[in-house]
């Protein structure tokens, strides 16, 4: 598959890309929070728009500079932070902040891993974690988007990566 | 000979983390002294100051000061050089792997990781 990144010089498509952003998910998924996670076809129906929930966002620079971001429900929230801190969390706090922008910093770290050996060094900034309501999120025109949506056991959610080759 | 159970010091701006490896430490079935937590490598050096520390583990990105400064720091002290230093991070690339191995890291066990390895791993290293 032929993408407008591949165009520009970087051996790997979108395609490609995606499937190593969900590999990436699932590895965190399965080690982390001991739960099996599935590929859905569709967005959860909350976030083909805006949003009420938390998005977490990790930083990528290097030979590519964009962005990766994981984006649920307060629900699912909850839900992925109890799993992985195996204490039963019902409303968003601090705790749950923290332990979402780490699910996302593993999510990240893991797909610039698999993705370093094509593309060459990454680097990931610290995580930034947002919780709102009417969140709505807007990729650049340069550069690729790419998400994959994901369901576990205690609720669905969205994983992004938009990157851009880095200016010379 | 050591007589006095081992004291530790955990290194992550992440409080979830350092709450999952609390509780990893507490599988390994070993009678642990203190078990000390620095959010940065700057807390992690203060931490380190009066505190008999026989093993760090610490990630490598953090802000203020990282993990491979943490380290660089500590192998350049006469007091600190030979405390085992244990990497875990998310950063698994081959070059920050060697980068850390050359700067003294002790063993290096990459993010997402299973708890089981990991105790296994850290009950090793404090028995040895």
């Amino acid at each position: 598959m032929t993408t407008d990144i591949a165009l520009k010089g970087i051996p790997i498509s979108t395609e490609e890309m995606a499937n190593m952003l969900f590999a990436a998910t699932q590895e965190v998924f399965t080690s982390m929070l001991g739960s099996e996670l599935r590929q859905l076809p569709e967005p959860p129906a909350e976030q083909s728009g805006s949003f009420d929930g938390v998005l977490s966002l990790v930083g990528l620079a290097g030979s590519l500079i964009g962005n990766g971001s994981l984006a649920c429900t307060a629900e699912a929230a909850c839900e992925m932070s109890s799993r992985l801190l195996m204490t039963e969390f019902k409303n968003v706090d601090d705790e749950v902040l923290d332990a979402l922008g780490e699910i996302a910093n593993m999510v990240v770290g893991g797909f610039k891993n698999l993705l370093e050996p094509t593309v060459g060094r990454l680097q990931i900034s610290i995580p930034s974690v947002i919780y709102g309501k009417n969140i709505a999120t807007r990729d650049a025109k340069a550069g690729v988007a790419l998400g994959v949506c994901c369901g576990f056991a205690g609720g669905e959610f969205a994983v992004k990566v938009r990157l851009a080759p880095a200016r010379e | 000979m050591r007589t006095e159970p081992p004291n530790l010091l955990i290194v992550d701006d992440s409080t979830a983390i350092r709450k999952i490896l609390l509780r990893v430490l507490s599988q390994t079935g070993l009678q642990l002294g203190r078990v000390l937590e620095a959010g940065d490598g700057q807390e992690a050096l203060k931490q380190m100051e009066g505190n008999d520390i026989s093993l760090i583990l610490s990630d490598i990105n953090m802000p203020n000061m990282d993990g491979l400064e943490l380290l660089r720091a500590l192998r350049g002290s006469p007091d600190w050089r030979d405390v085992p230093v244990v990497m875990i991070t998310t950063e698994g690339g081959q070059a920050r792997v060697e980068e850390a191995v050359q700067l003294g890291a002790t063993s290096y066990v990459r993010k997402p990781f299973n708890a089981d390895l990991l105790r296994d791993k850290l009950a090793s290293l404090l028995t040895k």
